[in-house]
């Protein structure tokens, strides 16, 4: 095969709003006749994109499963797409809607509902990095040599995702976004996210649910929320009170240096409106403060030291970004066993080997099967998937003894395991599947794949295999360590 | 054709025109390895003495390849101004030699002689001619070509940049195009080799350059040198294509190796003319390089010069904004060592000048030929004094994707000061605009690819 | 970013000799050097020989073709093709007749290429047909071959697939590339385009153990379709 393609789909519950896209993903040589086969997705095509709806409740705690379920059903007859066609995707929950209390039973339910290999997922860091990818800054940070960070800012949450060379390398999320206050054109408040409260509480700005505002305190509020996420990002210093704006423990390490800045979702969209909204009835049109974050976060542009610009993905940027963006594909020679294939939600066991010499990887596959015991699922066919990264192994000799300690450990350690899951960093799982298939015989199934990077604390899903001996992967990328 | 000469005390038989003109021919290892070539040297001279005495109707009348046969043939009979042929056809190739080297003769006048002749015939007259005949008579023509921008003046060396990556990265090649430009090199073309011979990847090469050229407002051409049909359905796809690139051999068959013949030539030049992105009226690139049609078994007992000669005639009829000669690419087989390779470049330069063709040559050897980087700058400067339209130049003389050597970067910019040359004059003016050359020489901000990644 | 983070982005992106500064028009000597040092190693892989003691590791026994000396087979590809009489002779007395599958091994236009891969590539190529259910037949070295003595020795052997691991003409990146060339049923007359080939093979290409690893797959759907060649995958 040349040249293959298949359909992909994206659903974003969002605080506010719920959409669907449809997308085909085109995948294509990309290696020479003379070289080993590698295959890309070389072309993400958006087939369609769904009105935008509400995001239905039951009550401020709970989605409305059934409506949600009976929307997607709707979408799918309306475009005569069938269930089967559908090959990979993701159901991502987003925003201030990750928190109610049936979230996780909600994207899992419509997961298992969309399709043949759509995952379910959640976090506020996967949501900025699908954003992040869906709104053009991962391509962007490729065309040149700075870190491109995308913010994101919606309903719930502004969820910063940053990228260099096409890689993602941290993500921030700030509870910054329109519906954190909710009011009517009478200035009256309807409610305010308990996010907030702690930070208005602490920067004495009386504001309660019941109360009455003006368009001046809620100016203020507005670019106080804005410059300061700005600042925070730029590293200027802040009010000691922004941590309360920061979802999450703050990020470990130092944030990186931004040298393009691109907004995308809800907010940047109503930024293309050049108007300031300076009477209540303006500033509450949509019953919230989106119209006034919008208009401070375009008055006050200028002001940091890195370009600001406005995604071509303003308000689907997430959804695209789940429907086109959360696949990839392994290297093109891998050893899989299609039968165990699709394996769902495996969780990840990092090895990092550089510098480690072939006669100490047992010790090393020992100390991270055990680490890995305590969230790995030790009941399971395929209890975790164990990631290799490194530069390529070159020595047979050494290969055999890798392929050696990494089975006797996690036999060792799984033995009632029936699948072994292996998903290298750069282009060596046939080789080392190989060397691991002749000496497990027929007791294991081995599944190694390469050219897939995944870090401790990911999730991985697996798929059936593409003509061509490739699998698609979805990673759920939980933090940034 | 049957002739004999002694010479020396020894009588050499000649039985036919194609074997004449193979012994005539400087000594080649492709010639041998064909079996066609001279047996010793003097064997070689009594050739030459042979083919001098021929006249331009001998080797008209006696087609090597009839062009019933062969339809490179027909394009080289076809495109014969028969009011000139008429006026030379009695001339003997050592009487259009001189004629040639004359104080008459003149650019004008070489090229209008040159299109009342076959490519046998200016391969003939290639055969007996030494190396600074094949420079003067070359540097006397010139042929000036317009795509975007017009190459081919006089006192004008154009380059073209060559920023081929293994893996076809984008950001690979426009860093290396970036080096390019910082050393005034690309204003003939931004011309890559692609690994991948797929539309998507030409289309994607093609964009990223032309944005860059837009970016900077760089006065040039882009181009893919992928298969042709692959440029075509690039082109049907909306790539902003300048030139469109295609290899040519000098038989049919020859082509056939390559999967192209002239109908689809024609095709591609019709839809190049609809969809290109640049102005014209010269829209093509072609190149070719001797021993490839022996390489592909379409020699049909030729000799490579002559195949070589035969190329050019097949590319005139498209006029081409650039031709050039992969001169040393092919290997020991075909040419064995530098002595080969220059003798070739100077050869293949003269007769794509004669065929009035804006001849450049790739100057460049492969790591199994007995040849190094002197020798490569040895023809660099040779070529250069010839006249050449353009050279090819990439980082430091390694081809990190072709693995080959040809001139670098460093050595065009030696040899346009050397020379007193300017590139292109819109992108010479370009170039002072940037602040990267002045007077014609390079400023100390020159040499910095960093200057393009504001 | 710094002047020199730009510069280390801009090399960071090509093995290409970019930013590498000048004197005047010319480049700064010790990049010339390097330059002549690529060359060296490269001319050097040409003529060089590979080491016997890798051979006798492998076990594997030493045929000629007719290539008589480097610059004969440099000018000579064809010389290259056959296989000497006496090399017949070995070939016949040594080897398992009409085997599933015949490696050989041949310098090319790299011996240095042979001498940096083959204890690597070897051994998991063996590996490679045995996940695959493949029997080899007796491997051997040929010295001073063409990619086409594949043909020769097909016609001689009757294998029903071979696998040649030959040297690659040097590059200025490496001299040590290695080229897997597989052909179903070669024998006399077998055309280019019914080969398929692995290039590029060596620890900074192809990695050379992936590069074994899939020959086996690529051998096993040569034997089930009962044919190889461009057209083929």
């Amino acid at each position: 095969m040349d040249e293959l393609s298949f359909t992909s789909v994206g659903i974003d519950i969002g605080t506010s709003t719920t959409k669907l896209i449809v997308s085909r993903l085109r995948l294509g040589r990309v290696s020479g006749a003379l070289h080993l086969p590698r295959y890309e997705i070389i072309e993400r095509e958006l087939h369609y994109a769904s009105p935008i709806y509400s995001t239905p409740l039951l009550s401020q705690d709970e989605i409305d499963m059934d409506e949600v379920a009976r929307i997607l059903r709707h979408e799918y007859d309306h475009i005569g797409l069938s269930l089967s066609e559908v090959k990979s995707g993701a159901v991502i929950i987003t925003g201030e809607t990750a928190t109610k209390t049936n979230a996780r039973r909600v994207v899992h339910y419509l997961a298992e509902r969309s399709g043949d290999f759509v995952v379910a997922a959640a976090g506020a860091d996967l949501e900025g990095l699908l954003a992040g990818k869906g709104s053009g800054a991962e391509q962007r940070s490729t065309e040149f040599p700075g870190v491109v960070a995308n913010v994101d800012i919606g309903g719930g949450t502004a969820n910063v995702a940053y990228f260099r060379e096409g890689k993602a390398i941290g993500t921030v999320t700030f509870h910054v976004g329109g519906r954190l206050i909710r009011l009517d054109e009478q200035g009256l408040v309807h409610s305010v996210s308990q996010h907030l409260q702690k930070w208005l509480l602490e920067r004495r700005i009386p504001l309660a649910e019941g109360s009455k505002t003006t368009p001046d305190q809620l100016k203020s509020i507005a670019s106080a929320m804005c410059g300061e996420m700005l600042d925070y990002l730029s590293k200027e210093a802040v009010d000691p009170s922004f941590r309360h704006l920061i979802a999450g423990s703050p990020p470990p390490g130092p944030l990186p240096e931004i040298d393009e800045l691109m907004i995308s979702g809800g907010i940047s969209t109503l930024m293309a409106d050049r108007e300031v909204p300076e009477s209540m009835a303006a500033i509450a049109r949509y019953g919230d403060i989106g119209p006034l974050l919008a208009s401070s976060l375009r008055q006050q542009a200028d002001k940091w030291p890195f370009r600001i610009v406005t995604s071509g993905q303003t308000v689907q940027a997430t959804v695209i970004g789940a429907g086109m963006q959360s696949v990839e594909i392994s290297g093109s020679t891998v050893h899989i066993d299609p039968a165990v294939l699709p394996l769902r939600n495996l969780p990840v066991l990092h090895l990092e080997y550089t510098g480690i010499r072939p006669e100490d990887w047992r010790q090393a596959a020992d100390e991270a099967m055990l680490e890995a015991a305590k969230y790995a699922l030790p009941e399971a066919e395929a209890p975790c998937a164990i990631a290799l990264s490194g530069a390529v192994i070159h020595s047979y000799s050494t290969l055999q003894m890798v392929a050696q300690a990494l089975l006797d450990t996690f036999t060792g350690h799984f033995p009632d395991a029936k699948i072994m899951v292996v998903v290298c960093e750069h282009d060596m799982a046939k080789a080392l599947g190989q060397a691991l298939s002749i000496r497990c015989g027929k007791c294991l199934n081995i599944v190694c794949i390469d050219q897939i990077r995944v870090e401790r604390g990911d999730y991985i899903d697996i798929g059936e295999p593409l003509p061509g001996f490739l699998v698609p992967v979805v990673i759920k990328t939980l933090a940034f360590s | 054709m049957i002739k004999s000469m002694t010479m020396l005390g020894h009588t050499y038989h000649f039985n036919s025109l194609k074997e004449i003109l193979a012994k005539a021919n400087e000594e080649k290892s492709g010639d041998q390895l064909a079996g066609i070539g001279a047996a010793d040297a003097r064997e070689r001279i009594a050739a030459k003495f042979v083919l001098a005495d021929l006249t331009l109707s001998e080797i008209r009348n006696d087609p090597l390849l009839p062009p019933e046969e062969d339809e490179v043939s027909r394009v080289i009979e076809e495109a014969i101004d028969e009011t000139v042929y008429n006026g030379i056809r009695n001339w003997s190739i050592a009487e259009l030699r001189e004629y040639i080297l004359s104080h008459k003769a003149g650019p004008d006048e070489l090229k209008r002689i040159g299109s009342g002749m076959t490519s046998e015939m200016i391969a003939a007259v290639a055969k007996v001619m030494s190396n600074i005949d094949l420079i003067t008579a070359a540097s006397q023509i010139r042929t000036v070509t317009r795509c975007n921008t017009e190459i081919g003046q006089r006192g004008v060396l154009a380059t073209r940049a060559q920023p081929n990556h293994p893996s076809d990265s984008i950001p690979g090649i426009l860093a290396a195009t970036y080096e390019a430009l910082s050393y005034g090199v690309g204003d003939a073309v931004i011309g890559i080799n692609p690994v991948i011979d797929s539309a998507e990847s030409v289309r994607a090469i093609l964009s990223a350059t032309k944005e860059m050229m837009d970016r900077w407002s760089i006065p040039t051409q882009n181009c893919v040198l992928a298969h042709v049909t692959t440029q075509m359905r690039a082109l049907e796809q909306g790539a902003p294509m300048d030139l469109l690139f295609q290899s040519l051999a000098g038989t049919e068959q020859g082509n056939k190796g390559f999967g192209v013949n002239i109908r689809l030539l024609d095709e591609a030049d019709g839809l190049m003319r609809l969809q290109g992105a640049s102005q014209g009226p010269n829209q093509w690139y072609f190149e070719t390089g001797q021993g490839s049609e022996l390489s592909s078994y379409a020699h049909f007992g030729i000799d490579q010069l002559t195949l070589e000669s035969r190329c050019y005639g097949l590319a005139r009829k498209y006029k081409p904004f650039l031709v050039n000669t992969v001169v040393g690419f092919i290997g020991p087989e075909y040419l064995y060592d530098s002595k080969q390779v220059i003798r070739a470049g100077l050869e293949d330069h003269f007769m794509g000048k004669m065929h009035g063709l804006p001849m450049g040559v790739d100057v460049c050897y492969t790591n199994h030929m007995m040849a190094e980087q002197n020798d490569m700058e040895n023809l660099g400067v040779l070529l250069t004094s010839a006249g050449v339209n353009f050279l090819i130049g990439v980082p430091m003389a390694d081809d990190c994707m072709l693995n080959y050597q040809s001139l670098s970067f460093h050595d065009l910019a030696a040899l346009r000061e050397t020379f007193g040359l300017r590139p292109a004059p819109a992108f010479e003016q370009w170039l002072v605009k940037m602040g990267i050359m002045e007077n014609g020489k390079l400023t100390d901000a020159a040499g910095d690819p960093t200057l393009f990644m504001g | 970013m710094e002047d020199r983070e730009k510069l280390e982005a801009l090399q960071k992106s090509t093995p290409a000799r970019i930013g590498v500064g000048r004197a005047g028009t010319r480049p700064l000597t010790h990049t010339m050097l390097q330059f002549r040092r690529d060359h060296a190693a490269a001319v050097d892989a040409v003529y060089g020989e590979v080491d016997e003691s890798i051979l006798q590791q492998l076990g594997l026994f030493t045929v000629e073709t007719c290539y008589g000396n480097k610059e004969t087979y440099l000018k000579r590809p064809d010389l290259g093709r056959i296989i000497t009489d006496e090399g017949i002779a070995v070939i016949c007395e040594r080897c398992v007749q009409q085997p599933q599958i015949q490696i050989v091994v041949s310098d090319g236009l790299s011996a240095d290429a042979i001498t940096a891969n083959i204890l690597d590539v070897y051994p998991a190529l063996l590996d490679s047909l045995r996940v695959n259910d493949l029997n080899p037949g007796t491997s051997f070295y040929v010295k001073g071959g063409r990619v086409a003595c594949m043909d020769h020795i097909g016609e001689v052997l009757q294998p029903d697939a071979l696998v040649l691991l030959i040297g690659e003409r040097p590059g200025l990146v490496t001299a040590q590339s290695m080229s897997a060339y597989m052909c179903y049923k070669p024998r006399k007359g077998t055309i280019e385009s019914d080969r398929n080939v692995i290039s590029n093979i060596h620890p900074g290409g192809t990695p050379p153990l992936e590069a074994a690893a899939h020959i086996g797959t690529m051998l096993k759907r040569m034997l089930e379709r009962q044919t190889s060649g461009t057209n083929f995958f």
